[in-house]
């Protein structure tokens, strides 16, 4: 299956194979899973596609929202996870909004994101997962987000600093750092909470886990 | 009139003159707002991407904040907007255990559509000295303030009017158009700069076709992301303004050129031309 996915060279194609089962291995499992944790009824999704033409990014995307749904309806949960559309997503809720079951689309791609930082795939996207996985080391170390610090800590990042530098994109991006320095809308040194000690504390004792 | 106000993070960097005109326009009006003791981040949209259980712990402990000192908020950012509302839904809900005995009780206001109730829409017109008349404008609402309803209580989420309202009431000429609460493509232009450009750009577009000299924003990203595409001059440059900057504008005599210098998009012009600076 892989191999024939890599061998039409297209990413933005996504076909199931011929030797590929329809419903997924584990039955309806992967469905009642997502229904289950967001409260999204994935199930009354009759394809009527207004989630993907109202989405502002679904030409970017690999897999589209309509098809995210039937994607999570049969159960393909590996090709979800490794999708572009997972991380392409800007959670502007316009296909939640206007689909005419009330399928909470924007919340299931959310959700997958979730799954998949949890998980041990690669993002697809993987420096629009670093800058979601940057921000919050900022947040967790000064309580609040200082766009200085953070484009610092981001532009830091060996892989991301490789991206730039390949795609020719670091020039431009230093001098609108610099720009915005100048114009005064970047401030390196800015206050600090005190109170996400606390809230971590209480995050990491409920959950058990940190993120 | 006493309000506890949750700035958010972006008004103490990119949005430092959104901070300072609503510190002006709310002293004008007489409106207390009092800064929430030790506020932390909402998260923003990296918490619940990544987690949501960390989008709902960000937010309460802030909420939590307000209850003590007994306060409605009013947060002028869109998407802490959102993300306090949604996590107050969640724990009234009872969806996650807190630590602290959040209530949420308290409204959340969104600083537009506290300023675009009939009565705060009186006294702001009350208050204008100059009217901003010659100015043509289309409101720019963005996602996060309008969508999803249910979270955010918009019921004309597809056509808001809140800042309409408000800029119509300091004198401009609002423009209607169709792409009010298009998203503008939020911080994924960091990532992806080609597919944040090409959101931005097509609103910068459609504003210019609706024949818009300047644009009203009420969220510091939108304002950031639609500004700063137009460094590069190219075409004829629309001015985003915050709308809190409008009203200040039109509460004094004279407007003051250094208030809109972080502006990539120099206002100055525009606001010559209509004659109020």
């Amino acid at each position: 299956m892989q191999s024939q996915v890599m061998k039409t060279g297209n990413h933005t194609e996504h076909r199931p194979m011929k030797t590929r089962k329809l419903i997924g291995d584990r039955g309806d499992y992967f469905l009642n899973r997502i229904q289950g944790e967001i409260k999204a009824n994935v199930s009354a999704c009759y394809q009527c596609e207004r989630c993907t033409n109202a989405c502002p990014v679904s030409h970017f995307m690999d897999i589209k929202p309509h098809q995210v749904i039937r994607y999570v309806q049969l159960g393909w949960r590996e090709d979800l996870l490794k999708s572009s559309t997972i991380w392409v997503c800007l959670s502007c809720e316009m296909c939640s909004t206007y689909c005419p079951n009330e399928v909470r689309v924007a919340e299931t791609i959310n959700h997958l994101r979730n799954i998949a930082f949890h998980s041990s795939v690669t993002p697809k996207e993987k420096q629009l997962a670093l800058f979601h996985q940057t921000f919050l080391e900022i947040l967790r170390k000064s309580g609040r987000v200082n766009e200085f610090r953070l484009m610092n800590a981001f532009y830091s990042k060996p892989d991301i600093l490789h991206e730039k530098i390949k795609s020719g994109n670091l020039k431009d991006e230093l001098l609108l750092g610099l720009a915005m320095l100048r114009k005064g809308r970047l401030k390196p040194f800015t206050a600090r909470s005190k109170a996400i000690k606390d809230i971590q504390k209480a995050y990491t004792q409920a959950r058990g886990e940190i993120v | 009139m006493k309000l506890s106000f949750y700035p958010g993070c972006s008004l103490e960097g990119m949005a430092v003159d959104y901070a300072r005109s609503i510190e002006a326009v709310f002293q004008a009006l007489d409106i207390d707002l009092v800064e929430i003791d030790d506020w932390s981040c909402c998260g923003a949209t990296a918490a619940h991407s990544l987690s949501e259980a960390m989008s709902v712990f960000l937010p309460a402990r802030n909420l939590y904040a307000a209850e003590q000192m007994g306060l409605d908020i009013v947060s002028p950012c869109a998407n802490c907007f959102n993300r306090l509302r949604y996590s107050q839904q969640m724990i009234q809900k009872k969806v996650l255990d807190i630590p602290w005995p959040v209530t949420g009780d308290l409204r959340v206001h969104d600083m537009t559509r506290f300023l675009a109730q009939p009565a705060m829409i009186k006294e702001i017109r009350n208050r204008v000295l100059k009217p901003l008349s010659g100015l043509n404008l289309v409101c720019y609402y963005g996602c996060q303030m309008v969508r999803p309803p249910r979270i955010t209580g918009y019921t004309d989420y597809e056509n808001p009017q809140t800042l309409d309202r408000i800029t119509a009431a300091v004198g401009a000429r609002v423009i209607d158009w169709s792409y009010k609460a298009t998203c503008c493509g939020a911080g994924i232009g960091i990532g992806r700069k080609e597919i944040g450009d090409s959101l931005t750009k097509r609103l910068l577009d459609k504003a210019r076709q609706a024949g818009a000299e300047a644009i009203a924003v009420s969220c510091p990203l939108c304002q950031s992301n639609l500004d700063m595409i137009q460094r590069d001059r190219r075409e004829r440059p629309i001015p985003v303004f915050y709308f809190t900057e409008l009203i200040r504008l039109s509460f004094s005599d004279r407007g003051n050129p250094k208030w809109f210098k972080m502006h990539f998009a120099d206002p100055v012009p525009l606001l010559n031309k209509i004659g109020a600076i």
